[in-house]
């Protein structure tokens, strides 16, 4: 029996070594082009080389990734501007921009950006008062103080796929009922994993409004900004919570000979198809609470989801077959931002009941840290995405070995 | 017993009956007979006799209205809004011709009479001016303030045209404010003038600024109740499954008046259609969730007669405290018995279902009845406040409210709280509308209502 278990083990182990080889080391063609640097940098940067623009930049609020460089945002706590500025990886030129309130009177921007903005260099500025604005006639040009200011920011395009995700929200609403109509055991565990990683990202909401840059808006305060954010993550953890407690995850055992798969399956498809969204949490301080709460939740909805989707192909085992693969393929194919969510779902709903959101989450948990690898490429970040994927490994191994230790004690003759 | 709880019922009638009336008398736009009269007289004085009764809407700069509120606090402001700052008027349109807009206090704004055939000679612009001069001060009541700063004339039609701007500094208006006025002749007849109120940069941000932050408070409401319509359909797909007994042709009915409701009103949450079948959804659930409270539908009436009162109150009490709320209620896009009827009715249709039924059916296993009125509260306290400064007090009083709203729903049900906000909101709103017994009767539809319910002989229990 113990060479068995050695030959096993031994098995067990190379295939995961051959899988972790696969997903680290196949060449793939990056899709975005990575961050080189934090939000951080990037603003230090800007605050170092923008010339000073009359006006005061505030804190920064937020920020958000587009295309080769970073998109941030500042604001005084009056609110009455918004200054963002677009600053590239390498050494190109900063572009920046100020949006006001379109009540305020126009902000007195300063001689030298007056220059810069008519493209005119040594003439003499004049400071023209006007109702509603501030101009500056420079030489024959005259600059409306009326804003906003700057010039266009790079914006990021869309990655949309309404179908994909119709499709996904459809299999967790099915998900959802099928686990009151089909009940099985709930896990424990599981419950508290939700409830806790819920506690623990309403304990870094007040970092969280710097990924919404979106909801800065001139003309109102970042408070209530913050607010309103805060507000909305709110309700949204609290449903998630209470989700947690009425839709739980049936009870399993780590499936430990899959998790291996799902974890190299999700890590090519976060390079292959990165979460690109990650890059902007990457940059948070409390980076790794964040990532740890956002794919426990992932997974757990994936694994949702999967149920919906294992019950409504259980009508027959041929159209199960295809109807996984059918969907997997189309996940990887037209899924874009969402083949890894797509892929979760698939696998979750490819395993036994029990299983479904350990693969869930193995697989979110591969791409989070595929993604991460491929698009935050500063150092403090790829350790954390380390730190992170060892973290998942290590939790998975913890429940897998208590799992056998409670299974040897139960079958351990009793003392006399 | 049975006699005694009758008499109280009958003496809790009366009593919504006799403040709700209170509530509403004298309240509303007034001024649209006066302003016809005014505007025929004005014409007259330009040498245009108008044919016919005119056509009056109303119409108003909300955020101009407010922002002259918060720029002289108190009476002062309100005065203003109506009067000298122009924020709220009657637009008359005289089915022959000529038109003016004239504010709720009787300030002429605006004025423009046809075109005459035979306009009198052609002038040169500087023997214009003494004409010009004398229309303006008829038009304004300091002349001595005001300043020509532009004038521009043209050939048009075989006449010559003249316009003026005029700059009159702040005059009445708070300091940095700017009061314009614009004049056209053409011949030696001054054919229109009309007058601009150009407010202060931060008195108007605060008030703009305000709004936009609500605005955009307003979007994690609407994100909650997005959040408990799926639980809402969660449910309803659970319902079906287990064939539990669902009240579908009630729900319909339902959905089909909040919808048709949703299609007069100026401003709802989601497409009407979509509110329909929410609130459809919700109502046929009712009967599956067996642990909300009775509806006592004669209740309800009574309670929105006094939140009424609490919020028309509360607003008194911010501006006592040295707070500041809008006098000047919210100025509709346009005006109509249907209008008040649906931007009153809308409201409690759509929301207290949802609020005061679905969230509490389905958060009552986890956090108690109570607890689950309470998680309504601050999402139906974002959907709708007012601007005041500062910020908080809104929100109180929004809280103040949906508290009230949440002990009619333990007391009286969902159906209680329909109609108390329904009540509650019409008797609030009444003040956006004109002054009439027409519309008076509009607002108190739901007291009225309350009180035939009241005193609906009941069988003895």
């Amino acid at each position: 029996m113990a060479t068995q278990a050695r030959v096993r083990l031994l098995v067990g182990g190379g295939a995961t070594v051959v899988l972790a080889a696969v997903a680290l080391l196949v060449p793939v063609e990056p899709r975005f082009p990575p961050a080189w640097q934090s939000p951080t940098q990037a603003a230090e940067r800007a605050e170092r080389d923008v010339p000073t623009l009359g006006l005061l930049w505030g804190k920064v609020r937020g920020w958000s990734r587009v295309g080769t460089g970073w998109t941030v945002l500042w604001q005084p706590s009056h609110g009455m501007w918004l200054v963002s500025a677009w600053v590239p990886d390498g050494p190109g030129e900063i572009r920046w921009r100020i949006d006001a309130a379109p009540w305020l009177p126009g902000v007195r921007l300063s001689g030298a950006a007056a220059e810069v903005l008519t493209g005119l260099t040594g003439g003499v500025e004049q400071a023209r008062e006007r109702l509603g604005r501030r101009d500056w006639q420079v030489g024959e040009s005259r600059l409306l103080g009326a804003l906003p200011a700057g010039g266009e920011l790079p914006s990021a395009g869309l990655l949309r796929r309404p179908v994909v995700l119709a499709v996904l929200v459809g299999l967790l609403l099915a998900g959802a009922v099928s686990r009151h109509l089909v009940p099985g055991v709930p896990g424990r565990g599981w419950r508290y994993s939700v409830v806790s990683v819920v506690l623990l990202l309403f304990a870094t909401l007040p970092e969280l409004p710097a990924l919404a840059p979106m909801t800065f808006q001139p003309g109102v305060r970042p408070w209530v900004a913050e607010l309103a954010f805060g507000t909305a993550a709110v309700l949204l953890l609290g449903a998630l919570m209470y989700a947690g407690q009425r839709f739980p995850a049936t009870a399993g055992s780590p499936p430990v000979g899959w998790l291996p798969l799902a974890l190299a399956v999700g890590t090519l498809a976060g390079r292959f198809e990165p979460a690109i969204w990650l890059v902007n949490v990457a940059g948070l301080t409390l980076r790794l609470p964040v990532l740890v709460g956002l794919a426990v939740l992932a997974g757990w909805l994936a694994g949702i989801a999967g149920s919906g989707l294992r019950e409504l192909l259980r009508f027959s085992a041929f159209a199960r077959v295809v109807g996984l693969s059918l969907l997997g393929m189309a996940g990887v194919g037209f899924g874009g931002a969402w083949t890894g969510v797509t892929l979760a779902v698939v696998s979750a709903a490819a395993v036994e009941r029990g299983w479904g959101t350990w693969m869930g989450m193995g697989v979110v948990w591969g791409w989070f840290f595929g993604s991460l690898w491929v698009v935050a490429r500063w150092e403090t970040a790829l350790w954390d995405a380390l730190v992170f994927v060892l973290l998942g490994c290590g939790v998975v191994a913890v429940a897998h070995l208590a799992r056998e230790h409670r299974s040897a004690t139960s079958e351990s003759p009793a003392l006399p | 017993m049975f006699r005694v709880r009758y008499a109280l019922q009958v003496l809790l009638a009366a009593a919504s009956l006799v403040v709700a009336m209170a509530l509403v008398k004298g309240r509303g736009v007034p001024g649209e007979v006066q302003a016809g009269a005014l505007a025929r007289a004005a014409l007259v004085h330009l040498g245009y006799e108008p044919l016919g009764e005119p056509t009056a809407t109303f119409e108003g700069d909300q955020e101009l209205a407010w922002a002259l509120e918060r720029a002289r606090p108190g009476p002062a402001g309100v005065r203003l809004a109506r009067g000298q700052g122009g924020a709220v008027r009657w637009r008359l349109v005289f089915p022959g011709g000529g038109e003016a807009q004239v504010t709720v206090d009787g300030v002429i704004w605006s004025l423009r009479r046809p075109v005459p055939s035979a306009p009198g000679p052609a002038l040169f612009p500087s023997m214009a001016r003494s004409r010009v001069e004398t229309a303006v001060a008829e038009a304004i009541p300091d002349p001595s303030a005001w300043g020509l700063v532009r004038a521009q004339s043209w050939r048009e039609g075989g006449h010559i045209w003249q316009r003026g701007w005029y700059v009159g500094g702040a005059g009445e208006l708070p300091s940095g404010w700017r009061r314009e006025l614009e004049l056209e002749m053409v011949g030696s007849t001054v054919v229109s003038w009309r007058r601009t109120v150009h407010p202060l940069g931060t008195d108007l941000g605060v008030v703009t600024g305000r709004m936009a932050e609500l605005q955009l408070l307003r979007r994690p409401a609407l994100l909650g109740l997005g959040i408990l319509v799926i639980g809402v359909f969660v449910a309803a797909a659970e319902s079906v499954a287990y064939r539990e007994s669902t009240a579908i042709a009630r729900g319909v009915a339902y959905g089909l008046v909040t919808a048709t409701a949703g299609s007069f009103a100026s401003d709802t949450l989601v497409a009407a259609p979509i509110q329909g079948v929410v609130a459809a959804v919700v109502v046929a659930l009712l009967p599956v969730w067996t642990e909300l409270p009775r509806t006592r539908l004669r209740f309800g009436p009574a309670a929105g007669v006094a939140l009424a009162a609490v919020t028309l109150a509360g607003r008194a009490y911010i501006l006592g405290a040295g707070g500041w709320t809008p006098v000047t209620p919210p100025v509709p896009g346009d005006i109509g018995p249907i209008r008040l009827l649906a931007d009153s009715w809308a409201p409690a249709l759509v929301e207290e279902p949802l609020l005061r039924g679905a969230l509490p059916a389905l958060a009552v296993p986890v956090v108690g009845w109570w607890g689950a009125a309470l998680l309504a509260a601050p999402v139906g306290v974002l959907l709708h406040p007012l601007p005041t400064v500062p910020l908080a007090a809104s929100f109180a009083l929004e809280l103040v409210l949906q508290l009230g709203l949440a002990a009619v729903a333990r007391f009286a049900g969902v159906g209680g709280a329909v109609l108390a906000r329904g009540t509650c909101e019409a008797l609030v709103r009444r003040a956006s509308f004109p002054v009439g017994s027409d519309w008076d009767r509009v607002a108190l539809i739901g007291v009225i209502l309350g009180a035939v319910l009241l005193l609906w002989p009941r069988r003895r229990e």
